[in-house]
């Protein structure tokens, strides 16, 4: 792919930077008069979440990223091996489960999710901000104990364990935050 | 934030207050073409092509050329427009107060801007949130400065290998090498990009200190490789030294003044080098702005000073603004 120059970086532009695709999310531009301008941007590794700082000169070159997202569903996985299904032309990727990560007890069956994929290779999910899912496995609250931050663990259809308010039952619907993995609150249905 | 109708308001009180003040310091206005076949190279600074032509990146050129015609004192309110300048601070296009002053003294500049400052803080005063008071201003020798903040005394003459030893280890070390090339344009390439690892990592923090304590600084007696288009002789040291400044308020650059260069050959060299510089880099080629050095020859430019101030900077700062899109009418 052709460079840019470091002019046309901008917030959510996709770059390349030693093999790993970054997206930039905050930018500011400096600049003496008569001296060199410069670019100072936070910039996140699309692959492992990580921030850092970089700065470019004016005049500097920087490969864009060859990343795309797609709207996909999550079909079922192998235990190492995630699969998804292109909402569009129902052809079916798999990913590998250490890109998927802690984002697998999310997943649920038939979820739609924008996949990320670097040279055309998925390398990422990015999860709706919260997922509802079923209550499997949970003790029974205890009789009669009404404090609201008393919490009880609970497990989803997924596996996932998360703590949940005592009134919580087996069989009921919850809504969990995909970032903080928390708890939200219960759906009725 | 200002609502939008008090914004226009602020700027009509700005235009005519502006304009007002440097009438009455004797200055005419002008108005002159911002579509040129000729652009000033500087390094750094972009123009925008427009068709075969160019929109100018300040009305320097064309405002010599009436001075050299016997216009005597000029201003002018000119848009100017710079390539990939956009941030906080910066608009790819901005207004320019531009004025010279046939037979003057380069302070007479200074005085200037102070007074047209203080002008527009208090005739802006109603929209401003929070008083703003007009700062001290002081002088203050680029070398110096360079010393007291990083510890490194320099001469002003240093070559590309001595000045990047020079600087080893401090705060600034690190910007690229220059290419090959004559030693004009090394020099050139390397005092430009010592000046600005310099401005960010120790100048700005510098002024935004003095600002803090209600001061504001002319930085002048540049290095002669900055130059740009002002004169070079040698300062109370014996060291070479270029008669321009910058001024800084509010930890802002708002204007940059020159004791204007009349030597029609050194003029043509420092254009040379930048456009070696370009070439070097990888840029777009600009041609040497011809017209202009055949005028700057013959009937020549008379002595004179001449100075360019962000218009929209100096009122953002008057009502005390934390970026330039507070005050500015259009995103």
């Amino acid at each position: 792919m052709a460079s840019l120059d470091v002019s046309e970086l901008k917030k959510n532009a996709k770059i390349e930077i030693d093999g790993h695709p970054f997206v930039v999310v905050d930018f500011q531009f400096v600049k003496p008069g008569k001296g060199q301008g410069l670019y100072k941007c936070k910039i996140k590794n699309m692959l492992t979440g990580a921030v850092i700082d970089r700065t470019w000169r004016s005049g500097e070159k920087f490969e864009p990223a060859n990343v795309e997202t797609k709207k996909m569903q999550y079909l079922y996985n192998s235990g190492d091996a995630f699969t998804f299904m292109d909402n569009l032309s129902y052809e079916q990727v798999e990913m590998q489960a250490d890109l998927v990560g802690d984002d697998k007890w999310f997943l649920l069956d038939n979820l739609e999710v924008e996949v990320l994929f670097y040279n055309n290779r998925p390398v990422g999910v990015a999860l709706p901000s919260h997922v509802i899912m079923e209550v499997v496995e949970s003790e029974p609250g205890v009789k009669g104990d009404t404090a609201t931050n008393v919490t009880k663990q609970a497990k989803v259809q997924t596996g996932y364990a998360v703590a949940v308010p005592l009134f919580i039952k087996v069989g009921e619907r919850i809504k969990i935050d995909t970032r903080t993995g928390d708890y939200i609150e219960r759906v009725n249905s | 934030m200002l609502a939008f109708g008090e914004r226009v308001r602020l700027w009509d009180q700005a235009l005519t207050t502006v304009r007002a003040h440097l009438r009455a310091r004797g200055l005419a206005e002008v108005t002159t073409d911002l579509r040129r076949e000729e652009v000033a190279l500087e390094p750094w600074i972009e123009p925008v092509a427009s068709g075969t032509a160019w929109l100018v990146t300040s009305p320097e050129l064309a405002l010599k050329l009436l001075v050299m015609r016997g216009a005597g004192p000029i201003f002018q309110l000119a848009h100017v427009w710079r390539a990939g300048e956009r941030g906080l601070w910066h608009r790819p296009e901005f207004r320019l107060v531009e004025w010279y002053r046939p037979g003057a003294a380069i302070t007479a500049l200074q005085d200037d801007v102070e007074s047209l400052m203080a002008a527009l803080i208090e005739a802006l005063s109603p929209w401003a949130p929070t008083r703003v008071a007009p700062p001290r201003w002081r002088s203050e020798a680029w070398l110096d400065l360079f010393a007291a903040t990083t510890g490194v005394a320099l001469d002003g003459d240093e070559s590309p290998e001595v000045l990047a030893a020079a600087v080893r280890g401090t705060a600034i070390s690190s910007w690229p090498p220059p290419p090959a090339g004559d030693d004009e344009m090394r020099g050139l390439w390397s005092w430009s990009a010592l000046f600005s690892a310099w401005s960010d990592a120790c100048l700005d923090p510098w002024l935004a200190e003095r600002a803090a304590a209600g001061e504001a600084v002319h930085l002048v007696e540049f290095p002669p490789a900055l130059a740009a288009l002002s004169r070079c002789d040698r300062d109370g040291a014996g060291r070479g030294v270029a008669r321009r400044f910058e001024s800084h308020a509010f930890g802002r650059e708002l204007c940059n003044g020159y004791d204007e260069l009349r030597d029609a050959a050194e003029q043509r060299r420092r254009f040379a080098a930048v456009a070696a510089m370009r070439e070097a880099a990888g840029q777009p080629a600009i041609g040497l702005p011809e017209g202009f050095l055949a005028a700057l020859r013959d009937p020549g430019l008379p002595e004179c000073v001449g100075a360019a101030l962000g218009l929209e900077r100096l009122v953002a700062c008057a009502v005390g603004a934390a970026r330039l899109d507070e005050v500015s009418l259009e995103p």
